[in-house]
């Protein structure tokens, strides 16, 4: 099984590259996630939109609508293939810690 | 086109959940399972008909959107569905035991399974196939058990696994892993927004007793098609119906259809279930081909007494509007639409002509592409493969190579796909052929014309 490196402990992803305890994120966790994505530093706009999703998740046990996510983090969807070039559901919410997504998504 | 000119794929990268059968027991565990597939079900009619009819004549092979574009031969229909009838064949009827002893036959290896396997998940099930066999072979039902076959030995694609468990055992119990109070915030966020878009308060009402329908959508609308949801309760807002979602249950979505007759039925009993619990009166499908085909086929199989009836919300809103509940505004939509057929919904004939009713009441330029209704061109991921991210590449590239190329000669802005996979599948394939096209749900533009 593929290994995240955080420091000094390591966490096991999927496949796809998604943290299997969601419990254990934690902001270096994030950073390390959103280097596998490609993205080397996070913004500040990277964070509003990662906390957002954390918090949601924490909240509800799954990620928002799209669109929501939209409309409350004043983001346009391009922005957020800006920032996370996989997008929402496989950039972001991956970043944010959450389990991949199943089902039809 | 000559044909070092196609692209060859030899293997999709799927993943597979593979259950720890010894490699050297594989083909044994291939034929106990088929045994008992046998003796607890009505295969063995069907088979030994097509065992028996099949002629090899290929006249599937014009027809399969794959095969068109891979020019493998192992991709002509009636060859992939040979696969299985040869099994059937030498180890299940009498001629064949003989003639296996008369004639020395070599036994069921490990690479016939890992053949089968392949040829089963590059065939997308869309059955249009069907359509030219003169003998009347069903091969999207052949590849529908093969399927079937492998997952009760343990091979299935790992998407599809991870889903139906969610959906039959996890905490969820649905496929895009939704808890209900997230569902009830969604709803919410939805209502909010269709009070801001018409000043009026619409309604996606939850858990009302005795509602005329019970509404199940394939569930990840909820995550990804705000306005294929909104459109659906501006069109009960406006017709006045009751209708509701259960808080209880709410995932049209069926992988069953896809390779499992045992979850096919066990999804099928959790859709009743809750209807039941709510006392509707019928069972509403969303835009969703496979749920629409699961429930309105399988409900009067495995739905108990008195199952309830069944219906698309195609076929709600083109009643509605026959009947003169429902206003939508001609002037809205100028721009050039096209409309793609779920094969789940047109290969039989049943919502082929109530889509085009409701486009042709307030679009004005609506072309079709060619061919279209009972024999399109499947999107080119169905048969839940649109789930399997990492078949993408198959999916657009082969697959979905004739859809891109109807898409393209339309020179339309939209197409609808009334159908949450084909949604996701034609996006990927507008993507990755940069098609100047944009992808849009029925609902989406019924609501931008919706008056009240």
């Amino acid at each position: 099984m593929a290994q995240l490196k955080v420091g000094d402990f390591s966490l096991d992803l999927d496949e796809d590259g998604f943290i299997q305890q969601p419990e254990k994120w934690d902001k270096n966790v994030a950073l390390a996630l959103a280097e596998t994505e490609g993205v080397n530093e996070l913004s500040e706009k990277h964070w509003k939109l990662v906390n957002y999703l954390r918090e949601y998740y924490q909240k509800f046990g799954v990620a928002p609508m799209i669109r929501k996510v939209c409309k409350d983090t004043n983001m346009k969807l391009n922005e957020i293939y800006e920032l996370f070039p996989s997008g929402p559901a496989k950039g972001a919410c991956k970043v944010a810690g959450l389990p991949k997504p199943t089902g039809c998504v | 086109m000559s044909s070092s000119m196609l692209p060859i794929v030899e293997n999709i990268p799927v993943k597979y959940f593979i259950e720890p059968v010894p490699p050297m027991d594989r083909p044994r565990r291939f034929l106990e399972v088929f045994a008992a597939v046998l003796k607890h079900s009505h295969y063995r009619y069907v088979l030994d008909h097509f065992a028996r009819v099949a002629a090899k004549c290929g006249m599937c092979a014009v027809e399969c959107p794959v095969y068109q574009t891979t020019g493998i031969t192992t991709d002509v229909p009636c060859a992939r569905s040979g696969l299985l009838l040869d099994v059937y064949r030498r180890h299940f009827t009498a001629e064949g035991r003989l003639m296996a002893r008369l004639t020395a036959a070599r036994p069921l290896e490990n690479a016939d399974i890992d053949a089968m396997t392949e040829a089963f998940y590059r065939c997308t099930a869309c059955r249009r196939c069907n359509l030219q066999c003169p003998m009347g072979l069903d091969h999207g039902l052949i590849t529908h058990l093969g399927r079937y076959i492998l997952s009760e030995m343990g091979i299935a694609p790992k998407a599809l696994v991870v889903s139906v468990r969610e959906q039959l055992v996890g905490k969820s119990g649905n496929t895009s892993g939704i808890p209900a109070p997230a569902l009830l915030d969604t709803l919410s966020f939805l209502e909010e927004d269709l009070k801001d878009k018409f000043g009026l308060d619409i309604k996606l009402p939850t858990d009302v007793e005795g509602a005329e329908y019970v509404f199940f959508p394939a569930v990840s609308d909820y995550l990804l098609e705000p306005d294929v949801l909104m459109g659906q309760a501006a069109v009960f807002h406006a017709t006045g119906d009751s209708w509701t979602i259960g808080t209880g249950y709410f995932d049209g979505i069926n992988y069953g259809l896809f390779y499992n007759d045992r979850f096919l039925e066990d999804i099928v009993h959790k859709e009743v279930a809750e209807c039941r619990r709510l006392k509707g009166k019928k069972m509403l499908i969303g835009e969703c081909g496979h749920a629409s085909r699961t429930a309105k086929g399988f409900v009067p199989t495995y739905g108990g007494e008195n199952p309830p009836p069944v219906i698309n919300i195609l076929e709600y809103t083109d009643r509605a509007i026959q009947e003169g509940k429902l206003k939508l505004n001609p002037d809205v939509i100028e721009d050039r639409v096209t409309y793609h057929d779920p094969c789940n919904y047109a290969r039989s004939g049943w919502i082929v002509e109530q889509p085009r009713r409701i486009i042709r009441s307030f679009i004005k330029d609506f072309v079709e592409m060619e061919p279209h209704g009972k024999e399109n061109y499947c999107c080119g991921g169905g048969g839940g493969t649109v789930s399997i991210d990492e078949m993408r590449g198959f999916r657009t590239g082969i697959g979905g190579k004739r859809k891109a190329e109807q898409l393209r000669a339309t020179g339309a802005k939209y197409v609808i796909a009334p159908c949450a996979n084909c949604k996701k599948q034609l996006k990927e394939v507008i993507e990755d052929h940069k098609l100047e096209i944009e992808l849009i749900g029925l609902h989406d533009l019924i609501l931008r014309a919706i008056e009240f």
